[in-house]
């Protein structure tokens, strides 16, 4: 502050005219800073994992016979980490399901992992209900969150029906602005279902206790 | 400063102390460790045994129709190495079964399916140091299978039930039937826990075994000896293969009952199954 | 001439001096060298705490060695004491440096696979001498290290000493909370057994909430190495563990300690003008010189603290036994993540993943980063920061708070028969019935009700436990609730013991859950 409190004749300090080489200096540090940015996205790529087909990530295929009866307790697909349910009747006019997701009869692959931190949930069969060891989160058949911290009712996967002539009859559709997965309804014709472990949609918010936006 | 001096002479001391003292405990500890961790990996291979292998090798490896007894004598006093023709230790040959299965039976068995593999470098679920418990969780009834002697007795050709369905069986005890469906025949793996068989259970409409028994006499396509519901299930036990119920192959229930069960034990067993109304 | 000569002027000496006189001019010649400027004498009197004379020797190595020219030739007078310090930093230090001997030691058995990981734990655990020890000391000095960081942060808060020269200090002093808590919790993961897995995991998923959901996945694949912990994300937080985070440490440790002898040790608040920094004028009567007697205390200190820590780890700390292998497939009841971040799991419970995990933790670091360069007010006085001190106390009972509520006693329930058996066998730790007396597990099936009957005192002790966690299930959708525990003789030293919660339900369909536990006569989980 001393500086520029001294006394200084006023518009003597001219600027300092760009010299070549300053402006040399300059491109080089400028060079430099773009190697480096470079250099970061180079350093993602390199520790960014890839995923080879059939492993977790990457497309699973269930045979039809391989699915739980309609209203039964779902099934785990421990590979790739999701549970199959099969949606009815008795699941979608459950009384504890928040009415602000519609719910349709079909199959839906669940991410067996809890939406609120990463923890595997489990099926309780005795409340019907899915519930995480780590934090209590509950959710109901249909996916939708009905107690607990998570934020948002569970993730599915992307799921295509597909017939004997690897015709797609239908597949999982997002609807609720983008952010709940559809159910897949099973027509006689399917034969196959191919669950994509690394197309996920993210289920909806849901945040009121006991469920609801 | 002094203070400092002196205490911090004594803190060395105490470390010095401290540390001569875990030296001097050490062996005992280590051997302590080590025994407890091969202690944890029984508990942690029973747990394991429970949950994959119970359903084919029995409740405590008493074995089944479908998988031999782990708990006899002949797998540990080495015979059964013999029947297969394995030179190494009897440790080495279960963890090699479990991990990698059985492709082929040993001589004269005849269990309707093979060993699958339960190693994860051989496709199976389980990592190494699960196969690892579970063999020092089997060979943890080495000593029990021994002192026993030779396993359950065989049943001399005269005692056993045969194949003749039309014979009188001795009045049958639903009670005992139970112990053997669930004990040492393992009926209970098949046609009770899991539906590998057909439930004897009744289930919604499905009446039990015992009905079902009388109408499957009188179906068109019926095509064995049986008169009697009594003598379906006989002949359902000692001769499966005669009449396959639909939705079942050939060759999944074994086919040895017929030298394996006396009469009073076959007549308890079909007195246990008529229970199923 | 010869290019290559060998002569040794001792030689010489002793012709000339005669050996006695040799030997002790070479005695002193190498004290005076290895001192960097001291003889024997000089080292006789500093030891004896004699006057010394002028010009000091003992500022010698201060100018001319490498390790003492770190150290200040004096301190205030005032700094002597414990407070205001009371040596915080010096003590991170400490443990930064007895992490890094243990540490490296520990990496002698060790290799970061999930195939051998876990095996490797075992068998330092169970085969190595002074293995059990080691990662004892190793673990205990990582949690005292957190608690000391920490402290060291709340004591410069509030003596003030964060204002004006000492900003950059503070900053960097930051960065070295952050480097201590990383390198705790990727530490955590090494062991490679449930425990570890899902504490680190659900640590870990905060990264994952980051906005927008291509970032947060994208970070997340960069810190695991793949969706979910596996071969890769272990050896990524290893690597974090043993390379990355401790290069860091020492960067910035080297920063901060350089800004600690730059400015000096900022003197207790009232003992200075009002924003006046006298740190570096300390006048000669004030002067406490670093030999002898800083010097011998902080010898002291390393002595003492060594033998404290060898002793707790021999005689009362254990570090938490080794759970069952990592299971990606399983996560256990009533997990949680290390103790110095519950506070963020409380947060998290409160509310949303990216509001509560990621943006207000976010701007709280970035506020305490920042601090000293908002927080401008001159004074350093307790009295005239009564809002900043105010402010430190509540965050600190906010910390308390959030920290109970991120534990698994606050608002995580799940069915309560799983809750009464969990408590006899808890999936986090042994718990009392893998913890009691396997001699006194009777063979019998026995009624939780009935405790006082039991013919055992463990027995009775674990039933009246099964009793009242009962007790707390007992509810009107559901009537006669009951305990059974079932105890079999299994195998050889092995007994299997089932619990068993049945009761009615409202509509009459009874109700019934099951668990059963193998124990093996050697398994002494009591031990540790």
């Amino acid at each position: 502050m001393t500086e520029a409190a001294a006394p200084a004749p006023a518009g003597v300090e001219a600027p300092l005219p760009l010299s070549r080489r300053e402006f040399l200096y300059y491109l080089w540090g400028v060079s430099m800073a773009v190697a480096l940015a470079g250099g970061t996205g180079a350093a993602i790529w390199f520790a960014l994992p890839r995923f080879k087909e059939g492993e977790f990530g990457g497309v699973v295929t269930i045979d039809v016979g391989a699915l739980p009866p309609v209203d039964s307790p779902p099934a785990s697909f421990a590979d790739g980490r999701f549970w199959l349910v099969n949606i009815g009747p008795q699941t979608a006019t459950d009384p504890r399901q928040p009415t602000d997701y519609a719910v349709q009869p079909g199959i839906k692959a669940l991410y067996m992992v809890c939406v609120h931190l990463g923890c595997l949930y489990k099926w309780v069969e005795t409340q019907d209900r899915f519930e995480c060891p780590c934090h209590g989160s509950k959710y109901l058949k249909s996916d939708a969150r009905i107690d607990g911290p998570a934020r948002r009712n569970l993730d599915v996967f992307m799921i295509e029906a597909v017939d004997a002539g690897g015709n797609v009859i239908a597949r999982t559709e997002p609807v609720l602005g983008n952010t709940q997965g559809s159910s897949v309804p099973i027509t006689p014709e399917v034969v196959v279902l191919r669950v994509d472990t690394g197309r996920k949609i993210v289920g909806g918010a849901n945040t009121k206790p006991g469920g609801g936006i | 400063m002094k203070g400092n001096i002196v205490l911090g002479t004594l803190a060395m001391l105490g470390l010095i102390g401290a540390v001569a003292l875990v030296a001097v405990r050490e062996l005992d500890r280590m051997e302590t460790a080590q025994r407890a961790y091969d202690a944890r990996a029984v508990e942690s291979g029973a747990l394991e045994f429970e949950n994959r292998c119970r359903p084919c090798h029995g409740p405590q490896g008493g074995g089944s129709p479908l998988a031999p007894a782990l708990n006899s004598a002949d797998l540990f006093d080495g015979s059964r190495l013999q029947a297969a023709g394995y030179t190494g230790t009897v440790e080495d040959y279960v963890r090699g079964v479990i991990a990698a299965g059985r492709p082929i039976p040993s001589a004269g068995t005849n269990y309707p399916q093979r060993m699958p593999t339960w190693g994860e470098e051989y496709g199976g679920p389980l990592r190494d140091d699960q196969v690892d418990a579970l063999v020092l969780f089997i060979m943890n009834w080495k000593d029990r299978a021994l002192a026993a002697g030779g396993g359950a007795p065989a049943i001399a050709p005269d005692q056993a039930v045969g194949t003749d369905v039309a014979q009188t069986l001795p009045e049958g005890d639903p009670e005992n039937g139970k112990i053997l469906a669930e004990g040492s025949l393992g009926c209970a793996a098949c046609h009770l826990l899991s539906n590998a068989g057909p439930a004897w259970t009744a289930d919604g409409a499905n009446p039990g075994i015992a009905t079902r028994a009388g109408e499957r006499l009188a179906e068109t396509g019926y095509a064995g000896q049986a008169e009697t519901p009594d003598q379906y299930l006989l002949e359902s036990v000692v001769n499966p293969n005669i009449y396959l119920v639909d939705g079942f192959q050939a060759g999944i229930m074994p086919a040895n009952f017929a030298t394996r069960l006396t009469h009073q034990d076959a007549a308890d067993l079909i007195a246990y199954m008529l229970t199923f109304e | 001439m010869a290019i290559f000569r060998i002569y040794l002027p001792f030689l010489d000496d002793v012709k000339a001096k005669g050996l006695k006189t040799a030997v002790r001019d070479k005695y002193s010649d190498v004290v005076t060298r290895v001192t960097t400027g001291m003889n024997p004498t000089d080292v006789r009197m500093l030891l004896r705490d004699d006057p010394v004379g002028r010009p000091n020797p003992r500022l010698k190595p201060h100018s001319e060695s490498f390790w003492f020219h770190m150290k200040p030739t004096y301190y205030h007078q005032m700094m002597d004491g414990f407070y205001p310090t009371f040596r915080l930093g010096w003590l991170s230090t400490y443990f930064f440096v007895f992490e890094i001997i243990t540490g490296i030691a520990l990496m002698i058995f060790y290799t970061p696979s999930p195939l051998s990981a876990y095996d490797n734990m075992r068998n330092i655990l169970s085969n190595v001498p002074f293995g059990d020890l080691l990662r004892d000391l190793h673990k205990l000095g990582a949690e005292a290290m957190v608690a000391v960081v920490v402290l060291h942060m709340l004591r410069t808060y509030i003596t003030g000493s964060y204002k004006k020269p000492r900003q950059f200090t503070w900053l960097t002093g930051v960065v070295l909370l952050g480097v201590t808590l990383i390198l705790s919790f990727s530490g955590y993961l090494l062991p490679w057994d449930q425990l570890s897995l899902w504490a680190v995991t659900i640590g870990a998923s905060m990264v994952e909430a980051a906005p927008p959901e291509i970032v947060g996945r994208t970070l997340n694949l960069l810190v695991r190495g793949a969706p979910e912990f596996g071969a890769n994300g272990l050896l990524r937080f290893y690597l974090l563990h043993v390379v990355a985070l401790p290069a860091i440490g020492v960067i910035a440790l080297g920063v901060h300690y350089y800004k600690v002898i730059l400015h000096g040790h900022s003197l207790p608040p009232e003992a200075e003008a009002i924003g006046e920094d006298t740190a570096k004028r300390v006048p000669m009567e004030h002067r406490v010189y670093f030999m002898p007697k800083i010097l011998t205390r902080e010898l002291f200190y390393v002595t003492g603290l060594t033998g404290l820590m060898i002793l707790l780890a021999t005689f009362i700390y254990n570090a938490p036994p080794l759970e069952a292998h990592a299971d990606p497939l399983i996560t256990p009841l009533h997990i949680t993540s290390p103790w110095y971040f519950l506070w963020l799991q409380g947060m998290l419970k409160i509310g949303d993943k990216v509001l509560w995990g990621l943006i207000i933790p976010t701007g709280l670091v970035g506020m305490i980063l920042l601090l000293p360069y908002f927080e401008v007010g001159p004074s350093r006085r307790y009295g005239h920061r009564r809002v900043g001190l105010s402010a430190a106390a509540l965050s600190v009972a906010a910390l308390a708070i959030l920290s109970f509520m991120g534990s698994p006693w606050y608002l995580v329930t799940s069915s309560p028969d799983q809750e009464a058996v969990a408590a006899l066998v808890p999936q986090t730790h042994p718990g009392p019935l893998r913890e009691s007396e396997w001699g006194e597990l009777d063979f019998g099936t026995y009624q939780a009700g009935l405790w006082d009957t039991a013919p055992t005192p463990a027995l009775r002790e674990l039933l009246h436990i099964f009793d009242e966690e009962l007790a707390k299930a007992d509810a009107p959708e559901r009537r006669d609730v009951q305990g059974f525990m079932v105890i079999e003789d299994w195998q050889t030293d092995l007994k299997k013991v089932t619990l068993r919660v049945v009761w009615t339900n409202p509509d009459g369909s009874p109700h019934e859950f099951s668990q059963s536990v193998y124990l093996h006569r050697d398994s002494e989980y009591a031990g540790g």
